[in-house]
């Protein structure tokens, strides 16, 4: 059998977007929420974080898991700051405490379907 | 080198909470944290400095670092708030129970003495409300060459929308004037839905004025130095650290293992 081969792909222009991985953690984990209120959440934040200007700012979920409150987020690159520092700072959904956990982040879609530091290396 | 740290866990007495934010803080990838025991600093009534409680009788197990198969570390942490000089006593045997030593100055005279003089680890800054003087470039080098740090908490911030607002003011002006050298970012929180991930911490931490490189430092090799630093005042001089080198014990002849592991599978 011919061993596989290997082919070298190097990017040098800068990503068109990031993707991020993100779940939402609440206080009381019953609470059930769908894409739109998810959606609406990172736009206030992004609103109360950057006023109406950063609440333009287009970015888009991609896919929302809602029994594990999972989604996937796709942001110019220029604005992954902007994103990621309002969803850091969210920390209330109608009245009750909440976090979003950044899963992962990266330039391309596929590496979101395997997360590397879970690998087990060693066995 | 960079394992993420917490250096500032408010001490709560109730225990199943504190198992609560270190599995937390463990699951998010902090290695290090420390539980932090506030004094306030008074003149009259000499309020007593509070003794800390050993871990075992705090928490049984340890949980386990996310991705480093390790229980997480635990260290003790003494922040003092300070109005006036004769609340910091130096070398006050009390200090010796705890690893790190932290002064919250409340005046610009009391911040001018924290960097210049005081033996401690860490300087905090106020976030919660608007500072009450500007900071002076002479008592900022002063703590940049002695080895003390400023640290900003950033739970204040997911609070509530007026203290987000102090707390970026504050910092951006501590950014400004020591071009973002010398500063942790912490917690300061003990409720388990304020704390945030190291990453997130590096992202927030490049908006109040850090580069990249900068705002990793402030939760990993900057927390190592105040550890370091941390022992070093509790000797007469120094210490040295030495870690032993792992043998390269792999082949020398033929590629690379990670490699190799690659092609056996097809």
């Amino acid at each position: 059998m011919q061993p596989a081969v290997f082919e070298r792909v190097v990017v040098k222009n800068s990503p068109v977007y990031q993707y991020m991985k993100v779940s939402l953690v609440l206080e009381q984990a019953q609470t059930k929420l769908t894409a739109v209120e998810l959606k609406h959440l990172i736009t206030t934040g992004l609103k109360s974080l950057y006023g109406e200007v950063g609440a333009a700012f287009p970015f888009d979920l991609l896919t929302f898991e809602e029994d594990t409150l999972t989604a996937v987020l796709r942001v110019y690159s220029r604005g992954l700051v902007r994103l990621w520092s309002s969803i850091t700072l969210l920390g209330f959904f109608q009245q009750q405490r909440c976090a979003f956990r950044v899963l992962q982040v990266s330039p391309y879609l596929l590496a979101l379907t395997g997360n590397s530091r879970d690998l087990a290396l060693d066995s | 080198m960079s394992l993420f740290m917490d250096l500032n866990l408010p001490f709560t007495a109730d225990k199943k909470r504190l198992k609560t934010l270190l599995e937390t803080a463990a699951h998010l990838g902090f290695s290090t944290v420390a539980i932090n025991y506030f004094h306030e600093g008074q003149s009259k009534g000499k309020k007593e400095i509070p003794k800390p409680t050993p871990l075992a009788q705090l928490v049984d197990e340890l949980p386990i670092v996310q991705g480093k198969s390790r229980p997480i570390k635990v260290l003790n942490r003494l922040t003092i708030l300070v109005s006036d000089a004769s609340h910091f006593r130096h070398n006050a045997a009390e200090y010796r129970a705890y690893d790190i030593l932290a002064v919250q100055p409340t005046t610009e005279k009391l911040f001018h003495a924290a960097c210049m003089t005081f033996d401690v680890d860490i300087i905090c800054i106020t976030v919660t409300e608007r500072l009450p003087f500007f900071f002076k470039r002479a008592p900022i080098n002063g703590a940049r060459e002695r080895g003390v740090m400023f640290e900003v908490c950033y739970a204040a911030a997911i609070r509530d929308s007026t203290m987000r607002r102090y707390t970026l003011t504050n910092t951006l002006a501590l950014v400004e004037r020591n071009k973002g050298k010398n500063i942790i970012v912490s917690s300061g929180t003990d409720k388990p839905l304020e704390l945030r991930g190291p990453y997130d911490i590096t992202n927030l931490a490049q908006l109040f004025g850090m580069s990249e490189v900068e705002a990793k430092d402030g939760v990993s090799s900057n927390c190592r130095s105040v550890l370091l630093h941390a022992e070093t005042r509790k000797t007469a001089c120094g210490i040295i650290y030495t870690v032993k080198t792992p043998n390269d014990s792999q082949p020398k002849d033929g590629p690379p293992l990670a490699k190799k592991q690659k092609t056996s599978a097809s």
